[in-house]
């Protein structure tokens, strides 16, 4: 796979041709209420997308798994019902400027969407669909990527990975994100005004600090290959290499040290000093293999075993007492993909089956007819969210279904904080590793 | 057709069984369907009402007799209650059959003790039929059918039935309190008529079915009877929705029972998490 350097400018032309043959294209936008917040939205122009924005406040889990779709059409007749189905192919569409988080999540979720009977509206889209994901400078103090093993420029589930070359305001962003800490509004992040304080909301500027600069960009499959093939310059200037790596180790600082906090670093301890070995011939790994397995071996490993022998742990009483059961964080959780199935009515006799996104946490939802419920209380639910993100899944598809992106810690209403009960549990299971019935 | 997408089946035949149990026979509305459809005991379909929505059930015809379903139901739910709405003739929609078995072929040869409590008797009779229409190859069936009143038995016809083969063994119980002047059967709990009858578990299977308050009082009966871990059967009935392991509701810790289910031995049971 090669690397090229593409320009705002190719990037632009990109867009332009995509969508002049029908691909719909999908990017992070400034919200029109709040520039300084951000969603995945299809766009007709490369200008409309502000790629280095803040965090989109949703994952990119809404395109493959729409938060209610259409499975089959009813109309009844008056001696049966025809049914009509819906289509499992879809228009092609590119993802420009995904998160590596959000990429990594739709990967993870192939698993379960593929095992035993393939999902194919879910493999429809998938296949429909190419995603170019953007290094990504850490948002804020929540973002805990590389302790699921993923990382700030990670490439899981992306087609083609966009690296900027240069950024002036990471630096600066660093310093607001950490007097932010955990505020409500985490989404604010690095979307702040520059030094000086001229920029503000509505800025462009504010609304992508990445405005202007060029990216170095490196397919990572086939299908990303296809994408990029004639897009950009060669890269040549060895100085373009130095700055993607100097803005991923810039990344990867931010997340580690986000990571150490929560005590889910490997041994507890940062290893910043990794070599970044790119090579411009071959745009080979943006880090050594080997070192990266080193900084990412993740804090969260020890918790699939310990959790599924701790499903009794004292722990759990107390865990779940502020959570209200909302969805909050299953809605905005880039790998959450419970769903629901029901009818709904268009008109007299004619309908839709739908399958409608659904969440764990809710007090109805393993509710029998009966009104026997296995999961009576919150403190069972959210023991259920948890060992399913990393006990459950991890056991039956070898992944975790957590790609550390910390919406849901940003997302709560009533401040419950996965990443730091992560940090809890692994502590947990480091001094207790025999478990608490043991 | 993407894996959602139901069959339509027709009501044959509808069957009351108590007040609020009904059951009906359904043919798949395709000829191409119905021949190419199988299944095998134990196994369970989402059956939909279109309008209303799905709602989980087994089989309860056994799949030695081909052409046709049966599903029994009770009314307690927006589903259940819209089916019992509908007609001889009407449609329904039918995804399936999902899910595991019961292993027919191991007990082949060896006896059968089939125990149920109430509504649960569905599951249990798509395994009874099964065996029954297989007969030479088993040795003893017994079953052992209590309900919390006379009404609330179902498949009273097929209970006659047993009753006057010389090739079953039948004991039905009701509650106290829940028998008919008339009642010729046992009265009391289902863990002490299993006492009572003590079948051998020497050679043999259980079949277990029931409210857990009842499934958690007559295990220990049957280990003591003899019966071993692993063969003792059941199936476990979670609310589902997709059928096919990835709505992400019926899992009890790892355990996908719509998947890795419905049936479990009791030495399955004993190794998951108490979240059922």
């Amino acid at each position: 796979m090669t690397s090229t350097i593409v320009s705002q400018a190719d990037l632009s032309a990109l867009v332009a041709r995509l969508v002049a043959t029908d691909t719909r294209v999908i990017a992070p936008v400034a919200t029109p209420q709040d520039a300084r917040r951000s969603e995945y939205r299809p766009i007709q122009r490369f200008e409309e997308a502000a790629l280095g924005g803040p965090l989109p406040r949703r994952s990119l889990k809404e395109f493959f798994l729409p938060p209610s779709e259409v499975l089959l059409r009813y109309r009844q007749r008056k001696d049966g019902v025809d049914l009509e189905e819906v289509p499992t192919t879809f228009t092609p569409a590119v993802i420009l400027g995904a998160r590596p988080c959000d990429a990594a999540g739709v990967e993870t979720l192939d698993k379960v969407m593929g095992w035993g009977t393939r999902d194919e509206l879910w493999f429809g889209r998938r296949e429909a669909t190419t995603i170019v994901s953007l290094a990504c400078p850490g948002v804020d103090s929540t973002c805990f990527c590389s302790a699921v093993g993923l990382g700030p420029d990670a490439t899981r589930g992306a087609d083609a990975l966009l690296v900027p070359l240069g950024r002036a305001s990471v630096q600066a962003s660093s310093e607001v994100a950490k007097e932010l800490g955990h505020m409500v509004d985490g989404f604010l992040s690095h979307a702040q005004p520059s030094a000086d304080g001229a920029a503000g909301a509505g800025d462009a500027s504010a609304a992508d600090p990445e405005a202007g600069v060029a990216y170095l960009a490196r397919a990572v499959t086939a299908k990303g290959e296809a994408l990029l093939s004639g897009l950009g310059k060669p890269l040549a200037d060895p100085a373009d290499v130095e700055l993607a790596e100097a803005f991923a180790r810039s990344a990867r600082e931010r997340v580690a040290q986000n990571v150490a906090a929560l005590g889910l670093a490997p041994n507890g301890r940062l290893r910043l000093e990794t070599r970044l070995g790119i090579s411009a011939a071959d745009g080979g790994e943006l880090l050594d293999p080997r070192l990266r397995a080193l900084e990412q071996g993740t804090g969260v490993a020890v918790l699939p075993e310990w959790l599924a022998r701790n499903f009794d742990h004292e722990l759990w009483k107390t865990l779940a007492l502020r959570c209200h059961g909302c969805g909050a964080c299953a809605a905005v959780c880039s790998t959450c993909h419970c769903f629901d199935i029901v009818d709904e009515h268009d008109s007299y006799g004619a309908g839709a089956r739908r399958r409608n996104w659904d969440y764990c946490q809710s007090a109805k939802f393993t509710a029998h007819a009966s009104g026997h419920n296995p999961r009576r209380s919150q403190t069972e639910r959210f023991r259920q969210r948890v060992i399913h993100k990393f006990s459950i899944y991890p056991r039956r598809f070898d992944a975790i279904l957590c790609t550390g992106c910390g919406r849901c810690a940003r997302a709560c209403g009533a401040g419950m904080n996965l990443p730091e009960i992560l940090g809890r549990l692994v502590q947990l299971a480091r001094t207790e590793p025999t478990g608490s019935d043991a | 057709m993407n894996l959602y997408h139901p069959h339509r089946m027709r009501i044959d035949e509808i069957t009351d069984e108590t007040p609020d149990t009904r059951t009906f026979k359904l043919t798949f509305q395709e000829p191409t369907v119905r021949d190419a459809f199988q299944f095998s005991a134990g196994q369970f379909g989402e059956y939909s009402v279109f309008g209303e929505g799905e709602s989980t059930f087994c089989i309860a015809s056994p799949p030695t007799r081909k052409g046709y379903i049966e599903c029994s139901f009770r009314g307690v739910g927006k589903v259940t209650q819209a089916m019992r709405r509908l007609g001889v003739g009407d449609t329904l929609g039918f995804r399936g059959p999902y899910g595991n078995t019961f292993p027919i072929d191991r007990m082949k040869g060896h006896s059968v003790v089939f125990v149920a409590g109430g509504i649960a008797l569905p599951p249990v009779r798509c395994v009874i039929w099964n065996v029954l229409d297989l007969r030479s190859e088993f040795k003893d069936v017994t079953i052992i059918y209590g309900a919390k009143s006379v009404s609330d038995l179902v498949y009273k016809r097929e209970l006659a039935e047993w009753a006057s083969r010389p090739d079953v063994k039948l004991w039905q119980t009701v509650d106290p309190g829940g028998q008919t002047p008339d009642w010729k059967g046992e009265v009391g709990l289902i863990p002490k008529i299993v006492e009572k009858a003590a079948p051998s578990g020497e050679d043999a299977f259980a079949v277990v079915c029931g409210p857990p308050v009842m499934i958690k009082y007559t295990l220990p009966v049957l280990s003591k009877l003899g019966f071993a871990d692993d063969h003792i059967y059941t199936t476990l009935e979670n609310r589902m929705k997709c059928g096919l392991g990835k709505c992400g509701r019926c899992n009890i810790g790892q355990v996908y029972v719509c998947k890795d289910g419905p049936v479990f031995t009791l030495a399955q049971i004993k190794q998951l998490p108490p979240e059922f």
